[in-house]
């Protein structure tokens, strides 16, 4: 039989560009920086230059402890380029935290007016902003009307000082140090964050927005989310990441602890767009109570690796989850995401739904766990995940588990990788579209489900990455 | 606990608190491991079934030259109290079929690795599974079908039911290589879970490093579907009777790809008596 010739098929080429926007760097004019490294002594340090009360240093050297204890994990992306030594923990930027946007420093005001984070704030389709820059908040603010309801939006300096019963109650408490090294190194040199609690009954209509910011080259962000969303109340926090590109590894292990409360509901949005240096290895967690609803709303287009899986603990009866996700990963990159549910009461249901893109050698991975206790009968799960390949220098990988005691659950799962379609194309250039935007309009397509959660300007701000990671496509 | 030795590890590790990563066996197994080497020779077709009725270990090492096919059907029903392991190694040639009808029925407690290599472009992989788990039973299986050869054909098709307090794990995984143009796989697992002591992991793995590829997961883990139940019941039959009618149904499509009748017969006539217990 004569060899069958084959020919290649037409394919999408992908350009790395400039992401210049993000990628403008400010001078360094930080007050202070540690050494590079993780000692004790520099955790004393931080400690004593944050004002910790005792009981605050007393849980970051325990952190340390477990930290030096805990091996790296065995699985995921290959993060031994990451050396401690070389990261500094702590940069203090030139800038005390203010309640006054003209207050803040002209280069760093600079930097967040060109994210345009002030200005969501003025056209108030944010209720409450706050600005991080390298290792500090720079920035917080809180409509009136929320603070007369009892919301408290504030960094988390202030709300040790202020409301340090609660954040003792809670912090570090849904994601323990001994979680895994990276939360251990978390509990050691954090620094900065938001603090949200929502008092019982209280909607808070509009969203709150948090943005962090690292400039300085070679160092870590360690900031510490912490919200509490009480009974029947909501809220929507937005979260929002960008750095700089250097030559050395920057280092994000941030901390992100959700408490839904009987009743509650919460949004947490996240739009991460890291540079292409930067070791994103973040945890993130809810306890979600009777009748609670978490909504994730994921987008991963920045970082060179990153380890992110939102979890989602369903607390109490009838306690729900939502994830929606999507993950750009292109030259350079190699995002491993996803996301893990465990049912923990009856009638508790979770909905995971994600889309990853992969393009010019970039590496992504959808990894999940979806766990049902047999405290869980009558759990129900269902999990979508597609994955678009742009060219084959790519890959793209699946690899959920699901682990299931008991006989009263229900949980489907289902996943699709593959190539924009020829039929596809073709029918849209038939229809007089030129082939380069048909693709962009097959990725925008399918990354829609995802889109469609956003308020309107993040879903702005998300096509336009997904048009920033696809200009320079050629046919 | 008695000590445990690694037998198969999944082709991409992942949190280790899930313990799916590696497939453990009883570290006091008895080493003598039983091999068989079967070779198809271009262009033939051949059939072999094997039915494993001693405990122990197994390696069966498959060759299917260009253009052959083989249909392969390997029912595992060992006795109860029995330690059972199967490695099945296959190479599949340019324009070949595997074709793998396999039942994980009896033992303690089982592990069997499948490694299925579509090297040769055009070449296919059928793969039909059944286990079923009462007792105190554990099954572990690790199943990876390597797409390299372009325009391949993979297929996974497994179906399950657990009883008791069984344990089962199933690694499935399609593994598209670069340069596997032009090549469609699909994995589908249906497990029905029949007592409220059971534990159930699936972990069905897609790892593609080609973009002109067409894969397809899907998982289905719960409890028997009500309707149908309430259907059977309404026409006269009891919970239990019901309960077998649709977990027979399910285990058809796997079951009629065996083509000794005799040896269908025993094995529907095993898990009928194995269900009426549970």
């Amino acid at each position: 039989m004569a060899e069958e010739k084959f020919v290649p098929k037409k394919k999408t080429y992908v350009e790395d560009i400039e992401r210049t926007l993000y990628d403008i760097k400010d001078e360094d004019h930080s007050v202070y920086k540690t050494q590079s490294g993780l000692t004790e002594d520099i955790i004393r340090d931080i400690s004593k230059r944050k004002n910790d009360p005792q009981w605050m240093l007393d849980f970051r050297l325990k952190s340390l402890a477990v930290y030096n204890s805990l091996a790296l994990p065995t699985w995921g992306p290959d993060i031994s380029e990451l050396n401690m030594d070389d990261i500094v923990t702590y940069v203090q930027p030139d800038a005390k935290m203010t309640g006054n946007w003209q207050d803040v420093p002209a280069d760093i005001k600079n930097t967040f007016d060109r994210l345009g984070i002030p200005e969501a704030e003025q056209k108030q389709s944010l209720a409450g902003v706050g600005a991080q820059y390298d290792s500090e908040v720079v920035y917080h603010s809180i409509q009136d009307d929320l603070v007369k309801q009892g919301v408290i939006y504030t960094d988390m300096e202030t709300a040790i000082r202020e409301h340090e019963d609660v954040v003792k109650e809670y912090f570090m408490t849904l994601v323990p140090p001994k979680d895994h090294k990276f939360a251990a190194l978390h509990g050691a040199v954090w620094s900065g964050g938001s603090f949200v609690y929502v008092p019982e009954g209280v909607h808070v209509e509009i969203p709150l927005q948090s943005y962090f910011r690292l400039n300085a080259a070679g160092a870590g962000q360690f900031e510490h989310t912490l919200i509490i969303v009480e009974k029947n109340a909501s809220l929507h926090f937005i979260e929002g990441c960008s750095a700089p590109k250097y030559n050395v590894t920057n280092l994000h292990a941030g901390c992100v602890e959700l408490f839904v409360k009987e009743g509650a509901r919460l949004r947490y949005s996240t739009i991460e767009n890291w540079s292409r240096n930067m070791m994103n290895l973040n945890t993130k967690r809810a306890l979600v109570e009777k009748d609670g609803i978490i909504e994730w709303v994921s987008g991963s287009f920045g970082s060179h690796v990153s380890c992110l899986y939102p979890c989602s603990i369903l607390h109490g009866e009838n306690a729900r989850c939502e994830f929606t996700g999507v993950t750009f990963a292109s030259k350079g990159q190699n995002l491993d995401t996803g996301a893990s549910v465990i049912h923990a009461a009856p009638h508790t249901s979770a909905n995971i739904n994600t889309r990853t893109i992969s393009k010019a050698g970039g590496m992504a991975t959808y990894r999940s766990a979806v766990k049902v206790t047999r405290r869980a009968p009558f759990a129900k799960c269902s999990v979508n995940c597609e994955s678009l390949m742009l060219d084959n220098a790519s890959r793209s990988d699946t690899l959920p588990v699901m682990d299931i005691e008991g006989d009263e659950a229900d949980i489907g799962h289902e996943a699709k990788i593959g190539r924009i379609s020829d039929e596809a194309i073709f029918y849209l250039t038939s229809r007089g579209i030129d082939e380069d935007e048909a693709r962009a309009m097959i990725v925008r397509g399918f990354v829609e489900p995802i889109a469609k959660e956003l308020p309107l300007e993040y879903a702005v701000e998300m096509n336009n990455l997904v048009n920033i990671e696809l200009e320079g496509t050629m046919g | 606990m008695a000590e445990l030795k690694t037998f198969s590890r999944i082709p991409m590790r992942t949190w280790r608190w899930l313990g799916v990563n590696e497939s453990r066996i009883p570290a006091d197994i008895n080493e003598h491991v039983k091999t068989q080497k079967i070779l198809v020779e271009a262009g033939k077709e051949d059939e072999v079934v094997l039915t494993q009725r001693e405990g122990g270990q197994y390696e069966l090492q498959v060759h299917i030259e260009e253009g052959a096919k083989l249909h392969l059907v390997n029912a595992q029903l060992v006795p109860d109290d029995a330690l059972y392991t199967c490695r099945v190694k296959v190479f599949v040639g340019k324009g070949a079929t595997f074709a793998y009808t396999v039942v994980e029925a009896g033992a303690r407690h089982t592990a069997t690795e499948l490694h299925v290599d579509l090297v040769g472009d055009d070449s296919k992989a059928d793969v039909w599974g059944l286990y079923f788990g009462d007792g105190e039973s554990v099954i572990d299986l690790n199943y990876v079908i390597r797409q390299g050869g372009r325009r391949t054909d993979a297929n996974m098709q497994v179906r399950g039911a657990l009883l008791g307090k069984s344990e089962k794990i199933f690694r499935g995984t399609l593994d598209f290589l670069e340069g596997s143009k032009g090549s469609v796989g699909r994995e589908d697992e249906e497990v029905v879970l029949l007592s409220p002591n059971v534990r159930n992991r699936s972990v069905p793995i897609m790892l593609s490093h080609e973009d002109d590829v067409d894969g397809h997961h899907a998982v289905s883990v719960g409890k028997m579907d009500e309707d149908k139940l309430f259907y059977l019941m309404s026409r006269g039959l009891d919970l239990a009777e019901a309960q077998r009618l649709v977990v027979e149904a399910s285990f058809n499509p796997v079951l009629d790809r065996i083509p000794d009748a005799e040896l269908k017969a025993e094995i529907d006539t095993y898990l009928q008596r194995r269900l009426s217990n549970g």
